[in-house]
């Protein structure tokens, strides 16, 4: 109540609002023209012009034309045809679709069972070296600067299936093989989650690394008043510690594998008999081997509307734990 | 700042210089468009040259360019690299990437007429002088449905069984008298693989041509893959002579093990394994030696070729082709030039004395094959005609490839399953690969499985 | 197209290094205390597992790569007979001639280099005015440009493949075909959501007094961009750069639907498609030619690639 008094001028009787109101308005309309330049309205928008032109043309325009696609039918040279819900359903009936659906979810539960316990028992063991870790670190590092075709046709190499391959020469020497390697369905995506693990273990390796660092020592000091040994201390000082961390890059990786490309299309072009067959290989199939951008635009927004969900997880992860 | 501003300026000049061109070339569109014998107007146009060739057949096709500039000035020719890839084609197409004169197989032909994805060409193609002389079979590949002729046929080929004649003498096997049965094939196969550790016989499965090389085999025992009845086509996989040909496979692969370790070949790999020796035998189109020889560097002396066995009733040895055609955003100057290029570069050599010819010259010095035999476009007879022309300047060693060609004009060629044909094929892959690489596939329910799918794709197309 | 990139780390990175100078006492240790280091069990495990993880990073680390060197110079035969005896038959060093000119490398390597440093520049440009814009000029507009910015970080790539694809083939407005053109690559390499809101959150947490004080001065947005913007900001451009550049280097799916006219495609598009055509020899020999650039880079700029990594995170490629 005492607020409204005070709050109220004494010399603004109610009358004069409107046109007070009416003046703003005015003098807002007459500098649309000239003072919104003067004001910098116009450098400001060629300095957005870049942003907005690159963005408009190279991703908003396509996010709304893939949603527009997905109902519609095209070969490009026809007038593309309204098709309703059609092409999705098409996608959904595709036997290939559960095939795949299957493959990138293994692929993704092998990567993680290769590629993510591995880096962090390599980090946390590397962060207790004293002499020589720069060495330790490019050695770790030194696959991920191979460029991943290069990667791709090296272990292509190394997977020659016939008992005088690569691989099957070492196994060999152990007793064991020859291994078929991509040669065989139920080898064919560990081999390939093997290869994309070398290629990727040691970008990950690193920041864990750099996320030990940021342990504090005062936390360890601590829990060696208590009593822990180095066990302990790993269980339940460094782990914690980097619970963040080891979210995020889970759920980094799951995106990442949901997309995978290059080692299935490289590696068996989806084969043998569909076993490395990912959603990522069936939208590029569907574009660019058959053609119908219909399909291939329907499944892409499958697949993104699964993964928006992780990468709004991710956000709020990264947002509330970089705070 | 200056080199982001500067590479700001450079973008709009460099879509304002793009924008501007594309105006300039549409206009040409039209200026050209009602004038299409303006044929000394110059033009360059760019035409398909095989990937990944060696410098000499680099330098052979420079010249065979120089020899057609200087017969048509206002014509400037550039190649580029191209090869037909099934898994790439599409995209090339939408693309608007391939060149204005560019090949495919005769399994494309139709669709391509029916999408108008190519230029109608037909008129200039009439009156080429040899227009009404293509053999039946060879012409309506690339016909549209009132038979008017938008694509050149300008290769044949029957399918073959390509074998290495130096593993064949290593195995203790004759190489003048390769197999002439399956079960022939089969036990040279795994004397071979016995004796000299490499594959007897190897099978194409991805890109497509596990398919193709599956409807082969079935083509050779009897069967077909689609039966067309007037409007409707019906699939025809979950069949006897598929499942026969499966479990060919499945015995040479999982009893006998002659069929070396990579099941994941496609027509390059297959093709570079084979010219390095570590392939006995495979199924491929019988015009394939060039490719062997100078792409894949095979010693001339290893190189056989044979007919497929024509084991069953009503067997055929499926037979296919190349086309030549033109782009279709050519513009009709291009056009008209696009089939002097054809008539030039692939029709002549087959139907003009001199031209053959200068092309065996050329082709010979450039220590490239001349005169493997082929399946004729013509008549056998104008084949017969042409080769003879040549009989110069032939440097392969024809007696190696007796064994086909002393057979393969006898053999009752069939043309490929005409409907969605490489989606059949692409849809069969996956089934020949599990033949090879699962030894418990259930060759029954990937056949009825392929059979309902390949159905689905023929009902949608 | 390729990021997903994080900078989880960059704070609590930061952290430890101030942590340390307050306390110097506790410097210099991590999960061992020096006393655990002199307890025999623990200190002599450790050393072994350290043994142990040397020799283990050697092989899977460095081997394939000796291996690659190797068979690089080593005749076909012996390679696909016995590949891992070291030169039964000698040494081919013709092997690394004949590759360089077969697969002329020197062509691609330059479009590699070419198709890296465009997108980089066109990253940068976007990135710095963008961020500049939406975190310093704030104009009206600029809030839904922010949101429209941000809500692409949360659409993978893959659904813009085809749309983006068609667009490239027929851009809007303008209607050309960026297809076998550099600009097909360099242009959607801009627009990176993750790039502008990276340097928008640096410049947000750059005071704000500055701007203000040199507007009161009279200075433009184009003067404050130049003069005090762009000298604050080039760490994070940095970032932004070793980012773009890694990305193009790694990129493959899109130049190879882009650029179809190989003398325009980088080595990561060119090297799978000459594979088949090349003896198993000369293509090792290229494919360890094209390896040894990269490591060199690396090894030269060691520290700025281990400290880029752990700094920005994951970089997915």
């Amino acid at each position: 109540m005492t607020t409204t008094v005070v709050s109220q001028p004494p010399d603004a009787p109610p009358a004069h609002a409107p046109v007070s109101s009416i003046m703003s308005a005015r003098r807002r309309r007459r500098r649309t023209p000239v003072t919104w330049v003067r004001g910098g309205g116009l450098s400001t928008l060629i300095l957005g012009l870049p942003l907005l032109v690159i963005f408009g043309l190279f991703s908003w325009f396509p996010i709304v034309r893939a949603t527009v696609m997905s109902v519609q039918t095209t070969n490009l040279v026809t007038a593309p045809v309204y098709v309703g819900l059609d092409n999705f359903t098409a996608v959904l009936a595709d036997p290939l679709l559960g095939t795949a659906v299957t493959n990138t979810l293994y692929f993704a539960l092998l990567a993680l069972v290769f590629g993510y316990p591995a880096p962090l028992v390599v980090a946390v063991l590397m962060s207790e070296v004293r002499r020589g870790k720069g060495v330790f670190s490019a050695l770790a590092y030194l696959p991920v600067v191979v460029p991943p075709v290069v990667a791709v046709l090296l272990w292509k190499v190394f997977y020659d299936a016939s008992p005088d391959g690569v691989f099957n020469t070492i196994v060999g020497w152990v007793g064991l093989g020859p291994f078929p390697w991509l040669q065989d369905p139920s080898w064919a995506m560990p081999s390939l989650v093997l290869e994309a693990t070398w290629a990727a273990a040691g970008g990950t390796i690193i920041i864990y690394l750099a996320a030990l660092t940021g342990v504090a020592p005062e936390l360890y000091d601590a829990a060696e008043v208590d009593g822990a040994g180095v066990w302990r201390k790993v269980w339940h000082v460094t782990l914690p510690q980097l619970r963040g961390i080891l979210f995020i890059t889970l759920i980094l990786q799951v995106i990442g594998t949901a997309q995978v490309f290059l080692e299935p299309y490289l590696f068996t072009n989806g084969g043998p008999a569909n076993s490395t067959t990912t959603i990522m290989l069936m939208i590029y199939n569907y574009a660019f081997q058959f053609g119908d951008y219909g399909k291939a635009t329907a499944l892409s927004l499958m697949l993104a509307a699964v993964l928006a969900v992780l990468s709004t997880v991710y956000f709020k992860a990264t947002s509330s734990w970089s705070k | 700042m200056t080199s982001s501003r500067r590479t700001l300026a450079l973008t709009l000049v460099g879509a304002l210089t793009l924008s501007a061109l594309a105006a300039c070339s549409s206009s040409d569109d039209e200026a050209a468009e009602g004038d299409t014998a303006a044929t000394d107007e110059a033009v360059t146009i760019q035409v398909a040259m095989d990937e990944g060739l060696e410098q000499g057949a680099i330098d052979a096709f420079n010249e065979r360019i120089e020899q057609f500039e200087s017969e048509h000035e206002n014509i400037t020719v550039e190649a580029q690299e191209y090869n037909w890839v099934g898994t790439t084609f599409t995209a090339d197409l939408a693309g608007g990437t391939l060149p204005d004169v560019f090949t495919v197989p005769f399994t494309d032909g139709r669709g391509l007429i029916e999408r108008q994805q190519i230029a109608d060409v037909s008129e200039q193609i009439a009156e080429l002088p040899y227009a009404g002389d293509f053999s039946e079979t060879v012409a309506s590949a690339g016909q549209d449905a009132d038979g008017k002729q938008w694509l050149v046929p300008i290769a044949a080929y029957g399918q073959g069984l390509h074998y290495n004649r130096a593993l064949f003498e290593e195995a203790g096997l004759d190489p003048d008298a390769p197999p002439t049965t399956w079960d022939g094939i089969q036990e040279a196969a795994r004397t071979i693989s016995e004796k000299t550790g490499q594959a007897g016989y190897a099978e194409m499965t991805t890109s497509n041509t596990g398919g193709w090389i599956l409807t082969t085999l079935v083509y050779s025992l009897g069967g077909r893959a689609e039966s067309v009845d007037g409007e409707t086509t019906t699939a025809t996989i979950n069949t006897p002579e598929y499942t026969e040909a499966l479990e060919m496979l499945r015995s040479m692969r999982w009893e006998d093990d002659s069929m070396g370790s990579n099941f994941n070949h496609d027509w390059g790999t297959s093709h570079a394994d084979f010219a390095a020796g570590k392939i006995g035998m495979f199924i491929s189109g019988g015009g394939d030696y060039g490719n062997l020889v100078t792409q894949n560097a095979m010693p001339e002396a290893d190189y056989g070729v044979t007919v497929l066995p024509l084991e069953g009733s009503d067997p055929a040895v499926l037979g296919g082709g190349t086309l030549a055609a033109v782009n279709a955003k050519a513009t009709p100057a291009e056009q008209a030039a696009a089939v002097e290029w054809i008539d030039f570069y692939y029709m002549e050599k087959l139907t003009d004395e001199d031209a053959a010819v200068a092309d065996a010259q050329v082709t010979a010095d450039q220590g490239q094959p001349v005169g493997a035999p082929v399946l004729p476009v013509f008549d056998k007879a104008t084949y017969d005609e042409s080769q003879e022309w040549i009989a110069d300047y032939v440097n392969v060693p024809l007696e190696q490839f007796a064994p086909y060609s002393d057979n393969i004009y006898d053999q009752p060629l069939a043309a490929e399953p005409p409907v969605a044909t490489q989606d059949l094929y692409a849809a069969l892959d996956p089934v020949v690969q599990a033949v090879l690489t699962d030894e418990d596939a259930d060759i029954d329910q990937l056949l009825s499985d392929a059979e309902t799918n390949i159905q689905g794709i023929i009902d949608a197309s | 197209m390729t990021d997903h990139v994080s900078s989880p780390v960059a704070p609590t990175g930061a952290r430890p290094r101030k942590a340390r100078k307050a306390g110097s006492a506790a410097a210099d240790r991590g999960i061992l205390s020096p006393s655990d280091w002199r307890r025999r069990g623990v200190g002599s495990w450790l050393r072994l597992s350290h043994v142990l993880l040397f020799a283990g990073l050697v092989v899977g680390g460095l081997g394939p790569i000796l291996w690659l060197a190797k068979s690089a110079v080593t005749p076909t035969q012996d390679t696909l007979r016995t590949p891992m005896a070291i030169f039964p038959n000698g040494v081919d060093w013709a092997n690394l001639a004949t590759a360089w000119t077969r697969f002329e490398i020197d062509l691609y390597f330059y479009n590699t280099i070419v198709l890296a440093l465009g997108s980089w520049l066109i990253q940068v440009l976007v990135a710095a005015t963008g961020g500049y814009v939406l975190s310093v000029l704030r104009p009206a507009w600029g809030r839904v440009a922010t949101a429209l910015v941000l809500s692409t970080l949360f659409i993978p790539a893959v659904v813009l493949l085809v749309p983006l694809y068609l667009t490239v083939l027929d851009v809007p407005v303008v209607h050309v075909s960026l297809i076998n053109s550099w600009w097909g690559v360099w242009l959607p390499a801009g627009a990176s959501a993750f790039n502008v809101i990276l340097v928008k959150r640096f410049f947000d947490n750059l005071p704000r007094e500055i701007f203000e004080a040199a507007r009161v001065d009279g200075a433009g947005p184009f003067r404050v961009a130049w003069s005090i913007v762009m000298p604050m900001s080039r760490p994070i451009l940095g970032v932004v750069s070793v980012f773009a550049v890694i990305a193009a280097w790694k990129d493959f799916l899109w130049p190879l639907l882009v650029l179809r006219d190989p003398a325009k495609q980088p080595l990561s598009v060119r090297l799978p498609a000459l594979a088949n055509y090349v003896e198993l020899d000369v293509f090792l020999a290229a494919l360890a030619i094209s390896t040894a650039l990269p490591i060199v880079i690396f090894l030269v700029f060691q520290r700025m690639f281990l400290s880029g990594a752990g700094l920005g995170g994951a970089v997915k490629g």
